[in-house]
C-alpha cells in the first residue's frame, strides 16, 4: 500500500518511517513537513494512506483535506488533539496518539484495509469520486456520496443533503459533476444533481417536466430538455 | 498522645476571659463600695450590714451576667442580626433585674428587717413606701443595663474583628488557591511530541536521547513546584528556559533560532517560576512553529528603574489562522502577576506589527 507521512517534525516522521519499515505491505513514498508539499506529493503520488499530522505551520490536516479534490485514506497522528479528530461526527476517523505504539499502528491499518477495498480511494485518478470531505464551520465529516441524496448549487458553494445533515462544499456543482460517477448522480435542473439510487417515484409534470419524489427527502423537478434525457435512460 | 500527658503544659489562658474577670470585679466592686460607703455615710449604718447587704447583691449580680455572658456564647447571640440580639437582650436585662430586685427585698429583710435599702430610703426620702420600691427596681435595672451595654459594646466588637479576621484568612487562602489554579503547567501537546522525538532519538542519537530525557525530567520537576508563591532568580528560571529550549530545538531542528541578550546584574533579580518560559512557549507555539521556515526567538532581560523588564520577540504568521486556546497561558501569567504584585506588575503582548509579536513582562526587580 503505498503511504505518505506528513509531519512538520522531522524526528516524528523518522520514527513513523521506522515502525512503518516493519509492517509487510506498506511502502512509504515520500513525506511532506507542511500542507502544500503535502497536497503536491498527494497529488503527484496518489498514495492509498496518508499519515496526517494535525498542528502544522501553514494550516492544519483539516485544512490540507478541506484543500484536497480526492481525498486518500486518512490517519490521523497527534500528540495531544484526539479531541480534534474525536470531533468528526460520523464515520470517525482513526487516530493514532504520538509516541506511536507498534500495536496500535499495526491494528489501524488492518482496519483500513477491512474497511474499504483496495481500488477504492485515490490510487486510480480517473475513477470517479466515492467520498468528500466536507467542512462546514467547526465540523468535519467524510461524507461517502452513495448517501447523498440531492447535491444543490448556491453561488459558487454546492449543499449535500446526506441523511440528516445539510453540509456546504466550496465548490461548484459544474467542477464536481465532472468528478462524480454519471451512474449514480444524474442533473435534474439548472440547480441539482439528484442520486438515482434515492428516487422513490416518478410523476408527469406540466409542459415535459418530470416531478422526482425522493426517499426521506423533498420533491425535485427534472427541467424539460433534462426530462429527455432522464426517459432516455430508462 | 504525647502532647496531651506532658505535665509541664500551661493550661492554655485566653487573654479575653482575663479581662473579662478583671472588667466584672472592677466594675462590681466599684459599685459595692460606691453603695456599701454610701450607705454607712447616708444613713448611718454600721459597716458590717451595708457590707454584707451590698455584698450579696453584687455576688447575684456576677452571678446572673455571668450566666448571661454564658447564654450568649452558647447560643450564638452576637450572630443574630441586630432586630433579634435587641429583643433576646432586652427580655434577658428585665429578666435579671427582676431577680436581681427580688434578691435586695429578701437580703434587705434579712439584714435590715426593711423592703427599702436604707441607702434608697435615705435618697428618696420624699417618697412613700411604693415610690421608693419602684425606684428600687429602676436602679437594678439600670445597673444591669448598663453591665450588658459596656458588655455587649465589646463583645460586639470582638465579635467583628473575629469574623474580619476569617474573612481576611479566608481571602487570603482564596488567593493563594487561586494562585495554584493558574499555575503555569506544561502543555501536553508539548510533553507528548518531546517524548515522541525522544523515541525516534533512541534509535538515531543515542547521547542526544540520554541528554533529552535529563531535560525533560528537569523541565518536569520546575513546573511541578512553579504552583508555590516563592519567586525565583531569574538565573534559575533561564537554566529551565534552556532546557526546554532545547527540547523544541530537538522537534523544531533548524527552523528554531535563539538569540538572548541578558544583562548580568537582572540575573539575581527574581520573578515567579515559569514566568518566561511562559512567553517562550507562547513565542513558539503561536510563532515560530506555525512558519515553514521558523525563525528567531528574541530573549531579552535587563534592570529598568528598579523593574525586571522581561522581553521575548518573534516572527509569527502575517494571517493567523484562527487560534485554538490562544492566549490562555499569557492570561493566566498576567493574572497571576497581578495577584502576587498588583499594579507593580504587567505583562503586555504587542502584535502591533505585522508578522510579529513581541511579550513583554515588568514586574519590581
Amino acid at each position: 500500500m503505498k503511504t505518505l507521512i506528513v509531519d512538520d517534525e522531522p524526528l516524528a516522521r523518522r520514527e513513523l518511517r521506522r515502525l512503518l519499515g516493519a509492517i509487510h505491505g506498506i511502502e512509504v513514498v515520500g513525506e511532506a513537513g507542511n500542507i502544500d508539499d503535502a497536497r503536491m506529493r498527494i497529488e503527484e503520488l496518489a498514495p492509498e494512506v496518508v499519515f496526517l499530522d494535525i498542528q502544522m505551520p501553514g494550516g492544519s490536516g483539516f485544512d490540507l483535506l478541506a484543500q484536497l479534490e480526492r481525498v486518500p485514506r486518512v490517519i490521523f497522528t497527534t500528540a495531544y488533539d484526539q479531541y480534534a479528530v474525536k470531533a468528526f461526527d460520523v464515520n470517525a476517523l482513526d487516530y493514532l496518539l504520538k509516541p506511536i505504539e507498534p500495536e496500535r499502528l499495526a491494528a489501524a491499518l488492518r482496519k483500513l484495509q477491512a474497511a474499504a477495498p483496495p481500488d477504492a480511494g485515490a490510487a486510480s485518478p480517473g475513477a470517479p469520486l466515492e467520498q468528500l470531505f466536507v467542512r462546514d464551520g467547526h465540523r468535519c465529516w467524510f461524507v461517502p456520496l452513495r448517501e447523498v441524496s440531492v447535491i444543490s448549487s448556491e453561488g459558487n458553494y454546492v449543499r449535500l443533503l446526506w441523511g440528516r445533515e445539510r453540509p456546504l462544499l466550496g465548490r461548484s456543482l459544474a467542477a464536481l459533476e465532472q468528478k462524480l460517477d454519471p451512474r449514480r448522480f444524474f442533473r435534474a435542473n439548472r440547480r441539482q444533481l439528484i442520486n438515482l439510487d434515492y428516487v422513490a417515484q416518478v410523476e408527469l409534470g406540466e409542459g415535459g417536466r418530470l416531478h422526482v419524489q425522493l426517499r426521506d427527502g423533498p420533491e425535485i423537478e427534472i427541467s424539460r430538455r433534462q426530462a429527455r434525457l432522464f426517459r432516455a435512460r430508462g | 498522645m504525647a502532647s496531651r500527658s506532658s505535665a509541664n503544659h500551661w493550661p492554655r489562658i485566653n487573654i479575653g476571659t482575663v479581662v473579662y474577670w478583671l472588667l466584672q470585679f472592677l466594675g462590681w466592686g466599684f459599685y459595692f463600695y460606691a453603695q456599701a460607703s454610701g450607705e454607712v455615710i447616708f444613713a448611718q449604718v454600721p459597716w458590717s450590714k451595708a457590707s454584707t447587704l451590698w455584698g450579696g447583691v453584687c455576688l447575684t449580680g456576677i452571678a446572673l451576667t455571668h450566666l448571661l455572658r454564658w447564654l450568649i456564647k452558647r447560643q450564638g447571640w452576637l450572630a443574630l442580626k441586630p432586630g433579634a440580639l435587641m429583643g433576646r437582650i432586652l427580655a434577658a436585662v428585665l429578666i435579671i433585674a427582676v431577680i436581681a430586685y427580688l434578691n435586695t427585698l429578701v437580703l434587705s429583710e434579712a439584714v435590715y428587717g426593711t423592703l427599702v435599702t436604707p441607702i434608697a430610703a435615705a435618697f428618696y426620702q420624699r417618697l412613700n413606701l411604693e415610690g421608693q420600691l419602684r425606684n428600687q427596681f429602676i436602679f437594678m435595672l439600670l445597673v444591669h443595663g448598663a453591665w450588658v451595654a459596656v458588655y455587649l459594646a465589646i463583645a460586639i466588637q470582638r465579635h467583628r474583628y473575629r469574623a474580619e479576621l476569617r474573612q481576611a484568612q479566608l481571602g487570603e487562602a482564596l488567593r493563594a488557591a487561586e494562585l495554584r489554579l493558574l499555575q503555569s503547567q506544561l502543555n501536553p501537546h508539548f510533553l507528548f511530541n518531546a517524548l515522541n522525538g525522544l523515541r525516534s532519538l533512541i534509535a538515531d542519537d543515542p547521547g542526544r536521547a540520554r541528554d533529552a530525557v535529563t531535560q525533560l525530567a528537569r523541565t518536569m520537576r520546575y513546573s511541578l513546584a512553579s504552583g508555590d508563591e516563592d519567586l525565583v532568580s531569574l538565573e534559575r528560571e533561564l537554566e529551565m528556559v534552556e532546557d526546554y529550549l532545547a527540547l523544541e530545538s530537538m522537534r523544531l531542528e533548524d527552523r528554531l533560532r535563539i538569540e538572548r541578550h541578558i544583562e548580568t546584574d537582572a540575573r539575581a533579580a527574581r520573578l515567579p517560576a515559569m514566568l518566561l518560559q511562559t512567553l517562550v512557549e507562547n513565542a513558539i507555539k503561536h510563532g515560530i512553529a506555525e512558519l515553514k521556515p521558523g525563525g528567531t526567538l528574541r530573549i531579552a532581560a535587563k534592570l529598568e528603574r528598579g523593574q525586571l523588564v522581561l522581553t521575548v520577540v518573534n516572527p509569527r504568521p502575517a494571517n493567523p489562522p484562527p487560534a485554538r486556546g490562544d492566549g490562555v497561558g499569557l492570561r493566566n501569567a498576567s493574572q497571576r502577576l497581578r495577584l502576587m504584585f498588583g499594579d507593580r506588575a504587567s505583562l503586555q503582548l504587542d502584535l502591533s506589527t505585522p508578522g510579529q509579536a513581541t511579550a513583554e513582562a515588568r514586574l519590581p526587580a
